[in-house]
């Protein structure tokens, strides 16, 4: 159980990680856009892989997989969950 | 006809869930499918006459909300609540259960018959999923069927089921219900709402009024202002108890009753074996060889559209060589029946020349669709795409333009803003689609060699990507993020290849053969009639002078606004032979390949964007790459000048 309470970036986490959503640090725009995709604070979220230099991420989430622009990865705030 | 025994059904559901397999399947019509969400742009009616029952059906565009972001989602959500089909068939993705239940709550929040299709349970179970049909049943109190639609399993029983439910005669529904703090404010509002006379139910209003959707706020603000002022108070105060937006809040809800149902009915077995599709997945995914597969996939693929299209091209040159002495032997060479024989000639021409190296380009794109893997090329891409103002998905649109940039140019829709979709339109015109690719590898690769064809491919793409740093340069705009649903790999399904080719190869010869014929008749006329060397000498100053090509180019090029394969033909039906080398030299080759590439979009094109982006921006996009491609053209056939 250490430090897996800290906040960090979705970006910043491992290849094949699990977290939990904290916030999305966007407009409002996004934030819906998030939540029209089930995306909200709370959701489960996992890494599976990403592309080349900081190109987008493939995330595990709502039980469907999804590419992310990493811009958009970098705005998701997560904490990591066992 | 009997009015009773007609019934109106829509196909709805999140993109990629099999839609338009299903429609196909019912009607008997072709719409377009494959692995990748975003294919069905226009809803398309088709018509199944069953048990004497008239069943007409309605194809729509995959949608992920029905709130108005996109013009897809307004059509459709109107489409269902003001022509009220008499059941919606929400089309459900079994493998991404949890996702599409989202849309099927907002679905039945619109108070209609629903029926809810299981679509994909064979990949379903292949994951290791079993989902409990009978639960979901109980739980949203709506009929459920599973289906096969790529195989056309379960798909009559869904028409068994609608037809049951409009013998019953009750227009059925079920409303999900949400939060207790929730459903209380839409109960407050929908009570207001109730002596206002509206086309929409109540509770639907009141749903969108707190998620300050803006078609109901313009609707409402002009029935009754005071209510607008209401949703306004309640939806503060969901916004004092939960900390978001209201939308937000209420999409949240949406999601939880999604999560948790799916919770309730779904069981994942958690050891199994991966499957074949998934270590491809692994590979084609892989920050290192993923780039790899993917050049060895898009180089084998034009390395096998060059041999392919080489070798059966002679082929029939030996056939329709015969063909020609005969002719001469039986008729001579009297006016009217060389008119005759340049209309045989060019349909000769276009089957020798063109059809060789479009075919395979089809059957190729369409195995790349169907099995998913434009989308791996998107992910992989996205960030190069980010450079030229756009995202990873324009890729699709690139790589379906090669086929013919007319579907390319329409597949732009995927895009989210208006810019990012013009300038993915702009430049789909530029790639170089399966027509060009008959000159580049018909001319070219066979008479200056392979390695040069390969090379103006890559010419075309860095042409693309300069374009795409400028544009994005001038249209300035808030770049958008990509967010894309990755489809799991399905194995090529051979009959809806088979049958999608099929329908291009038709296509191709209904369109392609009468402009042909009268492309050749008419330019033979001009020939007899003495007019040619007035219209050549018209354009020679650029052609023969800026390009250094032979003066008939300057015809064939304008020909070629037609269908840019003609230019090959026409010149192949003009000289009567394929053996260009005897009239142009390699550098006139590539010259010629270079200026066709891009010095305007085909007709069929130019009105697509004309249809999407007004006349203006279409004649612009048409001047500005004339301009280019000649200059272009030009310059390159200098510098050739150190290399021949
Ligand atoms: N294995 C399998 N594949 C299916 C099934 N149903 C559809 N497919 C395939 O899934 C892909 C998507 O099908 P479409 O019918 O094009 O989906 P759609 O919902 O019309 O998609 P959009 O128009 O883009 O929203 C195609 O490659 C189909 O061949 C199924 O039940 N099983
Ligand atoms: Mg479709």
């Amino acid at each position: 159980m250490t430090r897996t309470e800290e906040s960090r970036r979705l970006i910043d986490l491992e290849d094949g990680q699990k977290a939990i959503i904290i916030s999305i640090t966007g407009g409002k725009m996004l934030i819906k856009r998030m939540a029209d995709l089930g995306l909200t604070s709370g959701t489960e979220i996992k890494i599976l892989r990403r592309a080349l230099f900081s190109g987008p991420v493939q995330v595990e989430a709502v039980g469907s997989r999804l590419v992310l622009g990493w811009g958009l990865a970098s705005k998701i705030i997560v904490k990591l969950h066992e | 006809m009997n009015d009773e025994k007609k019934i109106n059904i829509v196909l709805a559901g999140q993109g990629n869930t099999g839609k338009s397999s299903v429609f196909n399947y019912l009607t008997g019509l072709h719409q377009h499918t494959g692995n990748w969400a975003g294919k069905t742009i226009e809803k398309l009616e088709g018509t199944l006459y069953y048990k004497n029952y008239t069943i007409d059906v309605l194809d729509l565009p995959g949608i992920y909300s029905l709130t108005t972001y996109s013009e897809e989602e307004l059509i459709s959500r109107e489409y269902i609540i003001k022509q009220k089909p008499d059941v919606v068939i929400n089309i459900i993705d079994s493998t991404n259960l949890e996702r599409n239940l989202i849309f099927t709550l907002q679905l039945l929040e619109l108070e209609c018959p629903v029926i809810l299709v299981l679509n994909m349970v064979d990949l379903a179970k292949k994951k290791g999923v079993t989902i409990d049909f009978l639960k979901l049943e109980k739980i949203l109190k709506a009929p459920v069927i599973a289906t096969v639609a790529s195989r056309g399993y379960g798909l009559t029983d869904i028409i068994d089921k609608v037809i049951e439910i409009k013998e019953e005669g009750t227009r059925d529904y079920h409303i999900p219900e949400y939060g207790k703090e929730i459903e209380n404010i839409i109960n407050q509002l929908s009570v207001s709402l109730k002596e206002t006379e509206l086309p929409y139910p109540k509770r639907w209003v009141a749903i969108k009024l707190l998620e300050k959707d803006k078609e109901t706020l313009k609707t409402i603000r002009q029935i009754n202002p005071q209510i607008i002022d209401l949703a306004d108070t309640l939806g503060k105060k969901l916004e004092d108890i939960h900390g978001h937006d209201p939308d937000v809040v209420i999409a949240d809800e949406r999601s939880h009753l999604a999560s948790q149902i799916t919770r309730e009915i779904v069981k994942i077995s958690p050891h199994r074996k991966m499957t074949l599709n998934e270590r491809l997945d692994l590979i084609t995914t892989h920050r290192f060889s993923g780039y790899l597969v993917m050049l060895l996939i898009l180089g084998g693929m034009f390395l096998f559209v060059f041999s392919f299209g080489n070798w059966s091209s002679s082929r029939l040159d030996l056939v329709f060589h015969k063909w020609h002495d005969r002719w001469i032997n039986s008729f001579g060479n009297a006016f009217i029946f060389s008119l005759v024989w340049a209309a045989i000639e060019s349909v000769l021409a276009l089957i020798q020349i063109a059809l060789p190296y479009i075919l395979p380009f089809y059957i190729i794109l369409y195995i790349l669709e169907d099995w998913g893997y434009i989308s791996r090329i998107s992910f992989l891409m996205d960030k190069l795409m980010h450079k030229m103002g756009i995202h990873g998905k324009g890729c699709i649109s690139f790589i379906i333009g090669l086929g013919c940039n007319v579907p390319g140019c329409l597949s732009c829709r995927i895009m989210e803003s208006r810019r990012e979709r013009f300038i993915t339109a702009v430049l789909v015109t530029l790639v170089p689609c399966s027509a060009v690719s008959v000159i580049v590898f018909g001319l070219v690769g066979k008479y200056v060699g392979m390695l040069w064809a390969f090379g103006l491919y890559i010419f075309a793409m860095i042409i693309i990507f300069a374009a795409g740093r400028l544009s994005s340069k001038f249209m300035v705009g808030e770049p958008v993020e990509l967010i894309m649903h990755m489809p799991d790999y399905k194995t090529p399904h051979l009959k809806t290849i088979v049958s999608q080719t099929w329908d291009a190869l038709k296509e191709f010869i209904y369109i392609a053969a009468p402009i042909v014929i009268i492309s050749g008749v008419l330019i033979q006329a001009i020939y007899l009639a003495g007019w040619m060397p007035a219209i050549s000498g018209f354009l020679s100053p650029v052609t023969e002078k800026w390009l250094g090509l032979p003066a008939i180019t300057g015809i064939l090029l304008i020909f070629g606004i037609l269908r840019k394969e003609l230019i090959l033909v026409m010149l192949a039906a003009y000289l009567g032979t394929t053996e260009f080398a005897t009239v142009l030299s390699p550098q006139q080759m590539i010259t010629l390949a270079v200026v066709s590439m891009f010095y305007v979009p085909c007709v069929a094109t130019i009105s697509v964007l004309w249809k999407e982006y007004g006349w203006k921006k279409a004649l612009a996009v048409c001047i500005a790459e004339i301009l280019f491609a000649i200059v272009l053209a030009g310059i390159v056939m200098r510098i050739l000048d150190f290399v021949f």
